[in-house]
């Protein structure tokens, strides 16, 4: 606990650090206040953006799209890996699909992805699944594949079919990889949804928060431009920080399963 | 006390880093223009050599940008001396603070909204389903759509919510292909290509927007080249007044010259460069409409008290 | 009636081109209540005799029967102690692995009463203390113990112990190894224990099934009349250690 409390401790002490030298800079005037502008006013206009819910009602769409995103992926990664490890056949098609799809970033996929979905919340989230399924069926299937026989055994020993033993065994055994999967998914799927916000725009005047930072952008508001970042940020830090490291805590952690 | 020291040593690192050793040199200039016929002066002036022959011995450093935010960035970065716009992009940042002004109009030029539904006759046939394709909020196609909103329904944001941000290829494919937009708004080539379907029509063109002629694309220079940097300056100008003069004077010539930088048929290039509407003069036109609709609608937060103030001085306008 | 009967079981495994014959013929029954130790050398096909009754594998010919029936799979009657310190499910804590098959064989209404029994058990193997600790944070000789207890709590006809003890040091494999006749004694269940040491076999065992390898076959079943608590000092378990000693 104490340990804990030295690192957030820590953490704070480097923000202010880096809030210090930023100031010192931006009074420094070596730069244009365009170019760099000072804390406060990046804080005014986070401030602003919060107050008027530009900003809040931006990160909500974003991560609505980003929730259906990987709901979707959960429910095709699920499937792909349970199809692979019960049959030699579709393990073929799975890891030929995996070695195909897998290398391939988000953004490259942007042209075609426009021609088949246009410019809207369906391009974005299919980047996104794109973004998540892969690692996610490539961590599933490496965790079902790492669960010891011994646990199927005893689940068969006291009877039970296969789905019970998918259910019961298989499904908390591969929660590390599954939990790991899901990290990178998210990681990946954050980045390619602010990208293609800021590609795509929005649809029917509604955007997420890259569309927030492109609009800043175009009409210049360099301070605003910031104050989307720190919200991505404070996102980030919150989901890694807090939601993964709760739920690792709780789960693989606690059970001494941490891969 | 180690770890102190450390960030005292980190923080001056940064500093040097940033601030960095610029070097000023008075032979170099470096200009960023945009993909569009509306930019073929600037292509005379570089396949001819104006500038050159105007000032020998000098360095040109040509960029061609994706779209007018990265033009700003770059000069206000530094990178670049002269950037090539639309009127309103550039006013959005001149409103934030940027050191720069215009040096000159470049091109007049026919934009306009085409749709392929031939039930869409008017702005007014638009409905909430149907979707508007054109560069990014505060372009000059959405300002000037605004502009048609605010005399058609006293609302100029009346059609926001229908916009779609593509950039212009992008915006013609999905319109050519007739999925996912209605309508879109944009300039040549773009729009000679969709009028050339046959099935496109055009609903309303930039001139019925802004109720007169105005100027698409003008250039404008850092307030730190024109004081450092008088007699480049003095020789673009006239480099670019020589360009727009030559196509004016020479269309053929300037065709042919324009045919290999846009990898197009040579007639065709003739035919875009001489469209009714298609001018190239250094005049500059409806800047003030343009400032008093932004600042109206809070795109903008002042208005100049003079001209001077965003118009380096010699500037010739007819107005 | 033998509770256990084995009728000319043979089973072979293929690797590659060659096939294998691990067991060749076995016969053997077990009796209600005993405790028999199958003892053999490895590779001598002992731990898979225990997979064939366990259900886990089928034989290639010949029969096994519990009580007149003859098997079909894995089930609930036969339950395994593995050797293998992870036959307990880390996700679940010592009480709760031993609450899950109660579960799933629906013993008890409640789970305040499949948590009453699970307890009972595990106050049995001395691991009261532990109920709410995951198995990672046990000692191997403490995971063995909660899986004894939970072979023990769902009440099956054989257990069959695959070598429980072998991965133990000497020290716990005693305790253990005294632990369990504790438990045999008490509680009247039929044991199946297979183990490669001769000196476990004999504290053990009422009778040991000793097998020779390649093919797996059956050499000789031994009356072990060494009476209990047995002293691994005596002449009578030097005399019948040498005697096995030989066989082997």
């Amino acid at each position: 606990m104490l340990k804990m409390k030295n690192n957030y401790f820590q953490r704070l002490f480097w923000i202010l650090v880096i809030a210090g030298i930023w100031k010192a800079i931006s009074l420094s005037g070596l730069f244009s206040p365009l170019i760099f502008p000072s804390p406060e006013t990046v804080l005014k206009s986070f401030y602003l953006s919060l107050l008027n819910g530009e900003l809040i009602r931006q990160t909500i769409i974003s991560l609505s799209l980003i929730l259906r995103g990987l709901i979707i992926s959960l429910i095709i990664a699920l499937i792909l890996s349970l199809l692979a490890i019960s049959s030699k056949t579709f393990a073929g098609m799975v890891e030929t699909l995996l070695a195909i799809a897998h290398p391939l970033p988000g953004i490259a996929l942007m042209p075609l992805v426009l021609i088949w979905f246009g410019a809207g919340t369906k391009a974005i989230i299919f980047i996104i699944v794109h973004s998540v399924l892969w690692p996610l069926v490539l961590n599933l299937l490496t965790g079902f594949r790492a669960i010891p026989e011994i646990y199927r055994l005893v689940g068969e020993n006291y009877g039970l079919n296969s789905l019970k033993i998918m259910w019961y065994i298989m499904t908390p055994a591969s929660l590390p990889y599954f939990l790991a999967g899901i990290k990178i998914g998210w990681a990946r799927a954050w980045r390619a949804l602010i990208s293609a916000e800021m590609l795509f725009g929005a649809a029917g005047g509604i955007g997420g928060l890259g569309w927030y930072i492109f609009k800043k952008r175009v009409f210049f508001d360099i301070p605003g431009v910031f104050a989307g970042l720190i919200v991505i940020v404070i996102i980030g830090v919150l989901v890694e920080d807090l939601l993964f490291n709760k739920v690792e805590d709780i789960t693989v952690k606690r059970w001494g399963m941490q891969i | 006390m180690r770890k102190y020291s450390a960030i005292i040593l980190i923080s001056i690192l940064f500093i040097l880093l940033l601030s960095g050793c610029k070097k000023e040199v008075e032979n170099r200039i470096s200009i960023a223009e945009q993909y569009g016929l509306a930019y073929a002066p600037l292509q005379i002036m570089k396949a001819k050599g104006f500038l050159e022959k105007n000032l020998p011995g000098i360095e040109v450093n040509w960029e061609q940008l994706g779209n007018t935010a990265a033009i700003r960035e770059a000069m206000l970065a530094g990178k670049l001396d002269i950037g090539f716009m639309a009127i309103p992009p550039f006013l959005i940042a001149w409103d934030k603070g940027m050191k720069w002004k215009i040096i000159s109009g470049l091109s007049i030029s026919p934009l306009g909204l085409v749709t392929y539904r031939d039930d869409i006759k008017s702005i007014r046939d638009f409905s909430p389903e149907d979707r508007i394709a054109l560069p990014q909020p505060g372009s000059i196609q959405h300002i000037l759509l605004s502009m048609a909103c605010e005399r058609e329904f006293s609302n100029p944001r009346k059609l926001d919510d229908l916009l779609v941000t593509m950039a212009h290829p992008d915006g013609m494919n999905a319109l050519l292909s007739r999925k996912e937009i209605t309508a879109h708004f944009t300039s040549p080539p773009y729009i000679f290509k969709e009028l050339k379907d046959g099935k496109m029509h055009q609903i309303l063109s930039g001139k019925e927007a802004m109720g007169k002629e105005f100027t698409f694309i003008v250039g404008a220079a850092t307030e730190k080249f024109y004081d450092n940097n008088p007699r480049v300056y003095k020789a673009f100008v006239s480099s670019l007044r020589e360009a727009i003069d030559f196509i004016n004077d020479h269309p053929e010539e300037a065709a042919a010259i324009l045919a290999t930088e846009y990898n197009l048929p040579e007639e065709e290039v003739l035919k875009y460069i001489t469209w009714p509407g298609m001018k190239y003069t250094p005049v500059i036109k409806g800047l003030d409409e343009f400032a008093h609709f932004l600042k109206k609608n809070n795109y903008i937060s002042k208005i100049y008290a003079s001209r001077e103030e965003v118009i380096w001085e010699d500037v010739k306008d007819e107005k | 009636m033998n509770l256990l009967e084995i009728k000319d079981l043979s089973r072979s495994f293929v690797t590659g081109k060659n096939k294998l014959l691990v067991l060749q013929r076995m016969n053997m029954s077990v009796k209600k209540g005993e405790l028999l130790s199958v003892l053999g050398p490895s590779g001598c096909g002992k731990s898979t005799l225990l997979r064939l009754i366990a259900g886990f594998l089928k034989p290639d010919s010949g029969s096994i029967s519990l009580k007149g029936k003859p098997l079909s799979g894995p089930d609930a009657d036969r339950i395994m102690v593995f050797q293998d310190f992870n036959q307990l499910f880390p996700w679940k804590t010592v009480l709760q692995n031993v609450v899950f098959p109660l579960k799933l064989k629906k013993v008890g209404s409640s789970r305040k009463e499949r948590e009453e029994i699970a307890r009972r058990y595990l106050a049995r193997v001395q691991l009261d203390e532990f109920l709410h600790f995951y198995p990672h944070q046990l000692s191997g000789g403490m995971k063995q113990r909660a899986a004894l207890a939970r072979a023990l709590a769902t009440s099956p006809e054989i257990m069959l112990m695959d070598e429980p003890f072998a991965s133990l040091d000497g020290q716990t494999r005693s305790t253990l190894q005294e632990m369990l006749l504790k438990i045999w004694q008490e509680s009247e269940s039929t044991i199946i224990f297979v183990t490669h040491d001769i000196r476990e076999a004999l504290l053990l065992s009422d009778r040991i099934v000793v097998m020779g390898s390649s093919p797996g076959r059956v050499k000789k079943v031994m009356e072990n009349k060494l009476t209990r608590p047995r002293d691994q000092l005596s002449r009578d378990f030097t005399e019948m250690y040498k005697e096995i000693y030989g066989l082997l």
